[in-house]
This record gives C-alpha cells, structure tokens and sequence, in this order.
C-alpha cells in the first residue's frame, strides 16, 4: 500500500518534469511537432497529410525590412521556385495577430505573393500564434525543414549575414539552400540549428 | 495602423542618411543625426589629441521611450549595432566596448537591448606622426535596429574633427558621456565563476561569501553569444554558503564544455534603493583546474537521483547515529515475535509513516525557507546551535535510556525517545521519527550528490528524492516486519537482548559527543561546558527519577520535582548559553598587508585639509556589497594605489559596519543616508570636494584624483589624455 503510495509520488514528480520537455521549441533530429492550419485559399493543411515530402517552413511578414530584403532582392522567390520545382512543399506561415505588423487574410495574402512573384506551395494564416509557439518561431524569416519522415532536420535563419542590406545577400551562405542540396544528396544537413534573424514576430499579445 | 508603419519606415530610412557635422570647430566638435527613434551623437574623451595618444570615442544614442537598439548578443531577433570608423592613416580603432544590457521580452522573444540612451565606446589610437596644429577627423558609420513591436534598421553618417596639440596637457576634459559610459561598463567579476554543463542546464556558480539573499535583490545572466543559454527562460536562483548558483536553460548552440562569457548583472539592496551592476564573466567549466571538491559533484538525472536516494537511505541505517535505532526497533520485533502477522505489518508500516513523514516536514520547511529566499541546503537545522544542542540532549537521554539507567514510563511524555518507548503502533511511529531526526545529520556528508541536486530542483523534485531516501531508510525493518521469512533468520530473544541493548548505548553516546564539538565549532568553546553542565543536570534528573519511581506516593513527586527542576535548568542554561551575549561573533578580519588607506577620523581629515593636502575619502560597510567590489575592483587597484602615492593621496576609510555618528554625520553633510559615499577633495585649503559615482573603476578613480598630466604614463589613460 505504501509501496504504492511512493510510486504515485514519483510517478507525480516525473508527471511535473516531462511536459517541460514537450513544451519546448522542436529540437532537430526529432520529430517536427504535428499542427494543422487555415491555409490563404481557404482549405485545411495538416502537416501528417505531407508525409513522404520534405516541408520548408517560413515564417513570414511582408512589412518586415528583413522580409523584405529578401522578397525584393528574389531571393526567397527564388529558392520558393527552385524548391517546388523538386517538389518540396514550402509554406509560408504567418503568425502576425490581427492589428499587427505583417498581418494580412487569404486574399491579400494570395495577392502579396503574386505581386512579390513569389511562389510558395501554400500560406498558412496562424492570427493566434498557435502554430509559431508551437515551433518556438521568433523572426520573420525563421525557417524550419521537415524530411519526408516527418523529423525536423534544420531551423534558424535564411542565411549567415544578419543584416537588412539586401547587398549582404551575395556575400552570405545560404543555409536554407545548403540543407535542402545536402538532403537532396541524401546527406545528414550539416548546420542543422542556425541563428534565425529578422524582425520578431508579432504574436497576439 | 499597417500604412502608417509602412510610410513612417520609408521616412525613417531616407532620413537615416543625414548627418550634420560641425568639421572645424575645434573643441569636442559633436556631430550628431537623428531618425525618427534615435538621435546619435558622436562624442570623444578628449577636446583635442596629441601624437601617440590613446582616445575613446563614443556613439551616443537617445532612443525616443518604447524603443530599443541592440546588445553584442541581441538575444533571440535583433541586430547588434555596428560602427564602421573613417579615420587618419595610421589610427586605429577598437572593438565597442559595450555598457550592461537589459532584457526586453515580448511573447516567445527575449532580445538584449538598451533602451532610452547608451553610449558605445570605442577606444582609438592616434598615430604618432600627427602633426600638432592640424586637424584629426573622425568619421562614423553607424547602423542599428532600433525596434519596438516594429523593427527598423536605420545607418547614419557622423562626424568631429579633433584638433591636434602636441602634448596631453592640453587634451582638455573631453565629454562627460564618456565618463557616464564608462560607469556603465562591466567590471571584471570579484568573485570566481565557473560553469556546469547538464543534460537540462547550464548552472553558474559565482562564488563570493557576501552574495547573501537578503543583500541581492536579483541577479542574472547575459550570454554574449548566440543560442549558448536560452535567452527568455527564467534564470533559477540559489543561494548557498559559497554564494550563488544560478540555473540556465540551454539555448539551440549550448556549447558544452566550453568557456561561456557574458556579463553577470546583479541588483544589490542598499540604502538608497537598488544598485545594479555587471560583471564580466567568464566562466570556465567546473571540474576544470579551479574546482574544488565541492563543486564537482556530478549533474544527476531524477532518476539516478532517487535510486542513490534509495540506496543511501539504505546505508545509512547502519551509519553509528541510526543504526542504535534501528536496533531498537529490531529488538522490539524480537518481543513482538509472538503477536500476530498483521499487527507486525502494522508495526513495520507505522514506522515507515514515522520516516516519510518526518523527511516530508523537513521536505516542507526547506521548501518554505527556499521559497523565501534562505540560503538553506540539507541539514540546514543544524545550522541552528539551539538544535544541535537539543538533538545532543536527546541522544543523551536515548544513550542513558539504552544503558539502563532511565526507563521512562508512558506518563513521561514530551521527548522522542519516550515515545519511541511505547508498544504500541504509535510508538512504531515515533521511532521512525527518531531515525530520521538522527539520521539527518549522517545524511548530509553522505548523499551530498542526491541532496545537492535535489535542493536545486522544484520542490515536487525535491520532495520525491527525500521521500525516496526516507524509504530506503525504513525499509530494512519494513522489509523485516513483512516477511516471516526475514524474522526467522532473527536470534532467539533471551538475555542477550540485553546486553546488546546497553552496548548500543555508547554509540549514542558518541553521537552526542559529536554534536557538542559540533556546537563548539558553531558558537565558541563555553557552549562546551553549558552543554556539558546540562547532560549532567540530566543524568541527575534521571537518576532522581530512577531512585524514586518505586518508592511512596511523597518520594516519587519529591523525585519527579527534583528530575523537572534538573531538566528545566539543563534546557535553560542550554538556551541563554548558546543565543546569550559570550557566544561567539566573528568580527570580519581586515587584511593588513599591502594596506593602502587610514581609518577615518573627522580630525584627521580636518587635519590634511588645513595642510592642503589631498584626501581621498572612501565610507565603507562591511554589509555593503558595491563597497567591498568598488573596493576590490578599483581602490586596490595597482595604478590606484600608485595615483594615490604620487599625487601624495591620503585614502581615509570609515568603516560604517556599526554605528558611528562622526561618519552619519559626514554623510549627511553630502546628502546621503548610507554608504557606499566617495569623496575626493584635491589638493589646496579651499578646493572644492569631488563626489565619485556609487560605481567605481579604476578609471574613474583616477579621472578624479589625478591632474590631467599625471596619469599620462599609466596603462588607464582613457579618461584623460
């Protein structure tokens, strides 16, 4: 009876110190923490439904001068087009609450990216934030790859020079583009956690 | 809301470029630049430089309120500011020295930032060959983020232009945003630091004996680089005898084993309210060349802390404090062997009840005095003389209870070991209680790894290993009262009993012994002869009662009297004994060797004033932390103590530690309530007495006290040129 009484206290004790662990940001090499979204066109995206694709998330804010060094330079365009292209499904998230910076609904969100030439997969609208604090997003771009297995295997930022001049772009080494040639190779991505920069993203309050 | 950001960002980025230089005015020529958040002001720690010379420059920037700029480290998103120098051929710039950050937290992100102003400063070497009468022109291109929900990156152009003199007497006094900025500055750490890296946490451990709860209002730390701790999570904090210990998270780049630098900010009470202060750390890894035994305990897993929890609970019933308990609790059994299979069970259970509950009170009350702050780790009761002293008492009693010469019948309530006396489960109950107020003070040498661990953690975590050593320590009698099979390995009760029972005495007797050196150590040698004294008064009260118990109605209240009064004046002459006014006070002892300073006198002072002479003037307390660092950190300084010879310094020092209305008086006269108070009065009858900043460097030191040319030899010459 007391024998068990003790288990219970310990069983109570491991209870507190597990959801620490699971309340963490996702940690690389382990599976990417399942969500479903609104998407700008309106359906439902559930991540278990993209098993068998690599998944590039991107946290995104048209208004940010980070963002938009790299939309107007077309960088990410660009690596949005190469990476669909191959079938890699590249989603934008935006994770901007409703009267902050870089909040936008499905149309002007569609509407954005024409203008921007810029070619996701899809958008997903996460005005509560759900989706970015599950993912421990913090700037906009912060970049999260998934494998087709379903494990994370990068996050951090777009590239190695934090800055906002757009001329850094050439300069810098674009780890987003350096995970998905080493995971198209079939390798293990070599800088697999990066220093995401950016602006903050502005999650509801 | 969106459009307005938008525009306002453009208006900010095409204002970014516009600069507005004063080239040639001379003296300290500022230029300065604002954007709609900041106003940036290139500033110099001299009006004028000569050949040769080493300058500080700085970036001052006024931040309109909400907004911030960056940290080396910005945290989670941000930018650090960078300055790109445009100098003469030949100069040479250095990195920013960077003022303590503080953090901004918003949602998930943590940024380390400056808001309101901040001034970056970067020391400058002028090149030997400048030519006295020309002109040196600094250019500055600054970029930063400046940020408040909204992030913009903003560049200005700044300008001055220095004129040239030819030597450092002329260098003039420079901005005073620059002295400003160098009390800004961390200052080396006075207390060692290392770091320990866990599966779940970075712990830093900043040793220093006058980092006490009540005197630190907050400390925390600033890793300057990215992704070493995480920069949002709460920073746990724990208060030991060594100091501090302070409980990071991991951030995405850990780095173990490598040496994590930062600054260590810690928030002191004074009387003036808070001061805060950083500390430049660098913290090796424990373990390492510096660690001492006591700080190279392993990190444990919850796990592994409650099975060696479990274990040590196990060995510790054979430690010479419990085991005579324990065998008292056997021989018991012993008796018992003819009462029915439940009822033992009963027995074994109660006691168990007795041990869990007794380390889960003690469980509660280091959690509580946790909670509020206390400096406690295990044993922390025997922290306390008055404890030690009854814990002695009681083994006493046990031991004379044991040897024969006391049997207390049920009617002497009051102590443990009466209890633990009883047949019935209640007394199975109190036995364990007994254990584990024995057992406390073998634990703490023994499980120091568990224990160490346990108190870091949450208080559910250190509620599980101590009931979990609790039930290793039950459990050899809860195993032998459930299994019949366990007891008919037991011996035969007989006469034996006995004798087993007496020579079991002296071990008690040992622990009591013990626990008077104990108390010897904790508050001077006379609480010998009290506690002594006191077991005497004791055995005589049981002897009484002993030689009475038996005897008339008359003889026995005549002998339960003697026994209270002997008890009441062992516990009484215990009590005023160990708190009264002979118990030892150790007075901080001052290191005499290499003394550079007098005690203060208001005489003395008025004697070197009358003479002209200069006076350095330092208010101290031993109470008061920024004193002893201020003291450790810049008045003992080398090139201080140097300054202080030359320029023929007299460095007076009142000790404000106890009261002394002559230094009040004094403080008073500077409009102050308390220390720490800095006062320089340069040489001549009549000059004018300087007041230090609270924070002092030894730049600022001599800043003060030197005349401009005085200092031009030093190492410390970013001040004055």
């Amino acid at each position: 009876m007391l024998l068990r009484r003790l288990a219970n206290i310990v069983f109570v004790a491991l209870a507190f110190t597990a959801p620490a662990a699971a309340w963490a940001e996702p940690v690389v090499d382990k599976p990417a923490p399942e969500f479903a979204g609104k998407t700008a066109d309106g359906k439902t995206l559930d991540l278990k439904s993209l098993r068998g694709k690599t998944v590039v998330l991107e946290w995104t804010n048209h208004e940010c001068p980070f963002v938009k060094k790299h939309y107007e330079s077309g960088n990410i365009p660009q690596l949005q087009k190469d990476a669909t292209a191959q079938g890699i499904v590249w989603l934008q998230v935006i994770s901007s609450a409703p009267d902050k910076e870089g909040y936008v609904d499905g149309a002007t969100a569609i509407k954005l990216n024409k203008f921007r030439d810029a070619a996701p997969t899809n958008t997903v609208l996460d005005p509560e934030g759900t989706i970015g604090r599950l993912y421990g997003a913090q700037t906009s771009p912060h970049l999260f790859i998934i494998n087709p297995e379903g494990v994370l295997v990068y996050k951090g930022g777009i590239d190695s020079i934090p800055s906002a001049d757009p001329g850094d772009i050439a300069k810098a080494e674009n780890y987003v583009k350096s995970a998905l040639s080493e995971l198209k190779a079939g390798k293990k991505v070599s800088k697999s956690s990066t220093r995401p920069y950016g602006c903050t993203v502005k999650y509801a309050s | 809301m969106s459009g307005k950001r938008s525009s306002g960002l453009i208006a900010a980025w095409l204002l970014g470029a516009s600069a507005i230089g004063l080239p040639g005015q001379g003296y300290a020529a500022t230029a300065e630049a604002a954007t709609d958040q900041v106003r940036a002001r290139l500033v110099a720690s001299v009006d004028a430089v000569h050949p040769g010379a080493e300058i500080l420059l700085g970036v001052n920037q006024r931040i309109i309120p909400h907004w911030h700029t960056y940290w080396k480290n910005p945290g989670d998103s941000g930018l650090a500011t960078t300055i790109a120098w445009q100098l003469p051929a030949g100069a040479a710039a250095g990195e920013i020295l960077w003022p303590v950050p503080s953090r901004f937290t918003v949602g998930p992100v943590t940024n380390y930032a400056y808001a309101d102003e901040v001034t970056l400063l970067s020391p400058v070497t002028v090149p030997k060959d400048v030519a006295p009468g020309g002109v040196f022109p600094v250019n500055a291109t600054v970029k930063w983020l400046v940020c408040e929900e909204t992030c913009i990156p903003q560049t200005v152009e700044l300008a001055i232009s220095l004129p040239v003199v030819s030597g450092p007497s002329e260098a003039g006094q420079g901005s005073p945003l620059i002295r400003e900025a160098q009390a800004s500055l961390p200052v080396a750490s006075p207390w060692p630091v290392s770091v320990t890296y866990g599966q779940d946490a970075v712990t830093l451990k900043i040793r220093g004996k006058e980092l006490k709860p009540e005197r630190i209002a907050e400390v925390g730390f600033f890793a300057d680089q990215w992704g070493r701790i995480s920069h949002g999570a709460p920073q746990e904090r724990f208060f030991d005898d060594d100091g501090i210990s302070l409980k990071l998270k991991p951030g995405e780049d850990p780095a173990p084993g490598a040496v994590l630098s930062g600054v260590l900010v810690v928030t002191e009470n004074s009387a003036d309210g808070p001061v805060r202060r950083g500390f430049a750390v660098e913290a090796s890894p424990a373990g390492a060349a510096a660690a001492t035994a006591h700080e190279g305990e392993p990190e444990l897993g919850l796990a592994s802390a409650l099975v060696l929890a479990l274990l040590g609970g196990l060995v510790l019933n054979l430690m010479p404090c419990v085991f005579p308990v324990l065998s008292l609790k056997a021989l018991h059994l012993l008796k018992q062997a003819e009462e029915s299979r439940t009822r033992t069970r009963l027995h074994g259970l109660a006691y168990t009840a007795g041990v869990l509950l007794s380390f889960a009170a003690l469980g509660g009350v280091l959690i509580f005095l946790k909670a509020g702050g206390s400096a406690v780790g295990w044993g922390f009761q025997f922290q306390s003389p008055l404890f030690v002293l009854a814990t002695a008492y009681l083994m006493f009693v046990v031991g004379l209870s044991l040897s024969g010469l006391l049997e207390l019948g049920g009617s002497a309530a009051g102590l443990g070991s009466s209890l633990a006396e009883k047949r019935g489960y209640s007394g199975s109950f109190f036995t364990g209680v007994l254990a584990t107020v024995v057992a406390a003070p073998c634990t703490a040498p023994f499980m120091g790894a568990a224990i160490g661990y346990a108190v870091a953690q949450s208080p559910v975590v250190l509620l599980a290993v101590l009931l979990s050593l609790g039930f290793g320590l039950a459990l050899p009698y809860l195993a032998l009262s459930h299994w019949p099979l366990l007891q008919r390995h037991l011996p035969r009760p007989g006469a034996w009993m006995e004798t087993v029972k007496q020579g079991l005495a002296f071990p008690m007797y040992a622990t009591a012994a013990w626990l008077v050196w104990v108390l010897a150590q904790q508050a001077g040698s006379h609480v010998v002869a009290v506690a002594l004294g006191g077991m005497v008064a004791i055995a005589f009260a049981a002897w009484t009662h002993q030689r009475t118990r038996w005897g008339s109605p008359a003889a026995r209240r005549f002998g339960s009297g003697v026994a209270a009064v002997a008890v009441f004046s062992a516990l009484a002459v215990g009590y005023t004994g160990v708190t009264g006014p002979l118990a030892d006070v150790s007075a901080p002892a001052e290191a005499s060797a290499g003394k550079n300073w007098e005690p203060y006198s208001a005489a003395r002072l008025q004697a070197l004033r009358a003479e002209g002479r200069p006076v350095f003037l330092n208010f101290t307390a031993a109470w008061c932390i920024s004193c002893l660092v201020n003291e450790k950190v810049a008045l003992s300084d080398g090139a201080v103590s140097e300054a202080f010879r030359k320029g023929g310094v007299t460095y007076l020092k009142g000790d404000w530690t106890n009261r002394d209305p002559e230094i009040t008086a004094k403080l008073q006269e500077f409009g102050r309530s308390g220390v720490p108070l800095y006062i320089h009065y340069p040489a001549g009858k009549d000059s004018a007495p300087v007041i230090l900043p609270q924070i002092l460097t030894p730049e600022i030191v001599l800043g003060a006290i030197s005349p401009a040319a005085e200092v031009a030899n030093s190492n410390l010459t970013f001040i004055k040129e």
